[in-house]
């Protein structure tokens, strides 16, 4: 597998025309989609057929956005119950996570709640999240409405899109999207707190309000 | 647990270590299995031989990746440590960096918004922040936001791992790092292979004082040359790395070669790395950095990375299970251990990418026994001077007790100066030489100063229904953590050094937290003491029960008298206790506060630890937080100052 995209993948990884390294993962129940959309996103590609993902893989993509070159890794998650130690293992570098449902799988849908406490627990506290509806373009056999998609993303504060990467509807979209939100959490940051950026400086700084935590000094 | 613990030593039987048997904690087949037979009970989610190859290619992927961007990193904060350097100025009366003189006719200095240092037109930049407002930031922090944007550090809050550029040249031992000692791996290591941690740190025998002459032993031959020469004071390389000239471009190649000879030459010489220091940046990267170069020759020999990796990967992965059959005996190579590989490999990918520093030092275990590893993590918060010391956990602890097992606890002190002030201690764990304490402890009161001079000691510590034993102990000179960014260690446990007595520990008696704000619209000053630490211990208990009065000076008829309850048996007590004087600003000027801390005795006289006066007479740390104080009204302002034990006679009463 690896073997025979060896070298497109290593020009890839070798770019180093970019301003910006961004790692994603794509999370979710297993068949919901994600792999079917990396590849979409990555080499806009599709098939039907099933081959479910054995532990992690990975794609580099480099995008243009807000006057900068980002290059993405993103990482395909098995959503199989096979492989948690290997997946979460890769949840603390990942800055951004597309949480995926399918649409017509209301189990998945049910899921969500689940991942999400998995990103809490595994993942930077400042990671940004997505969540992701896909396969909509299953009209017919839909289970989860839109309305339902948006309230739980309302519920816990995350961005959503209904997308298909069968007939590439959102895809990019939902990648750009997240992009933003990490760009613009970044510039935040710095500017939050330029003291995290400037320790080396030896000056002892007076702050008004450092909340002292007082606890654990025990003796 | 004890049935286990007997039969330590025979082959068929191993004491099991954590990980296998929280795995068959999730399988439910309970504990009474022979571990040697480990895979003949199904485990329900086996991974084929297929899928492990496919999973260590992508791994193997991900590691090249890491490389490439390892070394990205690398050239940025180069790049930004070359400007620091270049910076000529003193950013007061000069421009920080061009180092042009402000005068009075003449370019006026504007003040960077980060750094607060004076900056000349031409080496400042106008910017935005995120809300669109102008920002002005000398050339140094401009580029720091953007060596921290484009490292990800502001995601990870600290610079993530990377390798320097010059620093390339070096690299060709880092695999030598990889070996295991089969020394090492024997003895003193009752729980074999407990996780990927641990294995791997095996060959890292730090020969301590002589680290500083790095003896790379023969793998880098080529290499020692150059970097041999160098002194690595602990923690200060990348610095003077920028030096020496590395050849970027051949090195690959040298990194290939030691590759091999470090493979060839079968390591069983007990002591031979001596890098140490903040290396652990890049020693860690290692493995990713080495993996990278594996790929990369692959691919440029057009091979398939399936087949033809193989060899190598055996180079790569076999230590582990080496580790794991040397010190089981003759366990099969079953499942277990190759997924044991799996997660070592990710595990160690996971350790590369991420983003906080790593280091890992070994002792020389001379004896021959390993008295156990420690691993725990340190953060230094300037703004609060606070120091949290985060104790994860110890693997293959000695055993102190009669049924081979230890009640392992953590102690703290901070050195110079230990006594009860400065200790702190984490949980007993009970029966176990493997203890999870994940326990956070805080130092409050920590100035950059004490940072500088302190060594903190972590002993391990086995209880017993009297007293204790002890296990290991590992210090770390403070000044080796970096402020606000979070580093872990994984030691291993050296034997007790004998403490030496220090002098000036009498001169110190304590640290005072004092929180000061005029209120400009009730004309009054507020007086908030928060806490103390490290008080001088004045009871033969070995604490003080402090208390702390403040006065505001001169004042007669001792209206100003204020005292907080009494904290007792402590010697880091917390008052949070607000007092207000009223009283107009330009009187306030001509006072003195006085803050002594008592030990409240009952019956007797009260001992005096030890007090601080601020006012327009009194110096230093004391002056300034009185002067902002006074300069600008309705601001707080917080500071630890440091308490003498005599104070000036006549206010002193």
């Amino acid at each position: 597998m690896a073997s025979a995209n060896d070298s497109k993948w290593q020009k890839d990884a070798a770019d180093q025309n970019f301003d910006y390294m961004f790692k994603l993962l794509i999370i979710g129940n297993s068949s919901v989609g994600k792999t079917s959309f990396l590849f979409r996103y990555a080499d806009d590609s599709f098939t039907s057929a099933f081959v479910s993902t054995v532990g992690i893989d990975f794609k580099v993509k480099t995008v243009f956005r807000q006057d900068k070159r980002v290059k993405l890794q993103i990482w395909d998650t098995a959503g199989q119950e096979r492989y948690p130690t290997i997946t979460t293992a890769y949840y603390r570098g990942a800055m951004g996570f597309l949480l995926m449902y399918d649409i017509t799988n209301e189990e998945s849908f049910n899921a969500v709640q689940d991942w999400c406490t998995q990103i809490k627990t595994y993942s930077w506290d400042n990671a940004q999240v997505v969540l992701v509806g896909n396969k909509c373009d299953l009209e017919d056999e839909r289970v989860v409405s839109t309305e339902r998609g948006k309230q739980l993303a309302d519920q816990l504060g995350l961005e959503f899109f209904e997308t298909s990467a069968k007939e590439n509807i959102n895809v990019k979209a939902v990648f750009e999207r997240l992009v933003d939100i990490i760009c613009d959490k970044m510039s935040e940051s710095l500017d939050a707190d330029p003291t995290l950026v400037n320790n080396t400086t030896k000056s002892t700084r007076l702050t008004e309000n450092p909340n002292m935590n007082s606890s654990g000094c025990s003796c | 647990m004890g049935e286990f613990v007997s039969s330590g030593g025979v082959d068929r039987w191993v004491c099991p270590n954590d990980r296998q048997l929280s795995l068959r904690a999730k399988l439910g087949t309970g504990w009474s299995v022979h571990t040697n037979r480990g895979g003949s009970f199904g485990r329900p989610d086996q991974l084929s031989l297929e899928e492990q190859e496919q999973i260590l290619g992508v791994i193997g992927r991900a590691e090249y990746l890491e490389g490439v961007e390892q070394e990205r990193i690398g050239r940025l904060v180069d790049k930004l440590d070359n400007m620091k350097k270049n910076a000529i100025g003193n950013g007061n009366s000069q421009c920080v960096l061009c180092g042009d003189e402000f005068k009075l006719l003449g370019a006026s200095p504007t003040y960077c918004d980060d750094c607060a240092k004076a900056v000349c037109s031409k080496c400042g930049v106008d910017t935005f922040n995120c809300n669109r407002q102008p920002l002005w930031l000398c050339k140094i922090c401009a580029e720091t936001r953007e060596v921290w944007k484009r490292s990800g550090a502001w995601f990870f809050k600290g610079i993530p791992k990377y390798i320097l550029p010059e620093k390339k040249a070096e690299s060709g031992k880092y695999p030598v790092r990889m070996r295991p000692s089969p020394r090492g791996s024997i003895k003193g290591r009752p729980a074999p292979g407990a996780g990927g941690v641990s294995r791997d740190s095996y060959t890292w025998h730090k020969a301590r004082g002589s680290a500083s002459t790095a003896s790379y032993g023969e793998s880098s031959d080529q290499e020692s040359s150059e970097s041999s020469e160098e002194d690595f004071p602990m923690g200060k390389v990348k610095a003077k790395k920028s030096v020496d000239s590395g050849n970027p471009a051949s090195s690959p190649k040298s990194d290939n070669i030691s590759i091999g000879s470090s493979a060839s030459r079968n390591a069983p010489h007990g002591n031979h790395q001596t890098y140490t220091r903040a290396e652990s940046k890049t020693s860690i990267t290692s493995a990713t950095y080495m993996g990278g170069q594996l790929s990369a020759t692959e691919s440029s020999r057009g091979d398939d990375l399936h087949d033809e990796t193989d060899s190598e990967r055996s180079s790569t992965y076999a230590f582990s299970r080496e580790g794991s059959t040397r010190s089981v005996g003759k366990a099969s190579l079953g499942t277990e251990e190759e997924l044991d590989n799996i997660d070592m490999a990710i595990n160690r990918y996971v350790k590369a990418s991420h983003a906080v520093d790593e280091e890992q030092l070994s002792s020389p275990d001379s004896e021959g026994t390993s008295l156990g590893l420690l691993e725990f993590s340190l953060l230094y918060d300037s703004v609060n001077n606070a120091l949290h010391c985060t104790i994860t956990r110890a693997k293959g602890l000695k055993a102190m007790d009669s049924n081979g097992l230890s009640d392992p606890y953590v102690k703290l002190h901070l050195l110079p100066g230990a006594n009860k002030s400065t200790k702190l201690r984490t949980k007993t764990i009970h029966k176990t030489l493997n203890p999870e304490w994940n326990e956070s402890l805080t130092y409050y009161g920590i100035t950059e100063e004490d940072m500088i001079r302190k060594t903190l000691r972590l002993s391990v510590l086995d209880e017993d229904a009297f007293g204790f034993d002890f296990i290991g102990e590992f210090r770390l000179p403070l000044k080796r953590i970096k402020p606000h960014q979070t580093k872990n260690f994984s030691v291993y446990l050296e034997k007790q050094l004998p403490m030496e007595k220090d002098d000036d520990l009498i001169q110190i008696r304590g640290k005072l937290l004092l929180s000061l704000r005029y209120a400009t619209a009730k004309q009054t000053l507020f007086v908030r003491v928060m806490r103390c630490a490290e008080l001088a211990a004045m009871d033969s208990n070995g604490y003080s029960d402090p208390y702390v009065k403040v006065y505001l000076k001169p004042d007669k008829d001792k209206k100003s008298k204020y005292k907080t309850m009494v904290k007792k048996r402590t010697l880091n007590p917390e008052f949070n206790e607000e007092f207000q004087y009223e009283i107009r600003h330009n009187e306030l000027a001509k006072k003195t506060l006085e803050i002594t801390v008592w030990d409240k005795d009952i019956g007797r006289t009260n001992d005096f630890i030890g007090g601080v006066q601020l006012g327009i007479n009194s110096k230093g740390e004391r002056l300034k937080h009185w002067f902002d104080t006074l300069k600008n009204p309705d601001r707080e302002y917080r500071r630890w100052h440091v308490l003498s034990a005599e104070l000036t006679p006549e206010v002193y009463t």
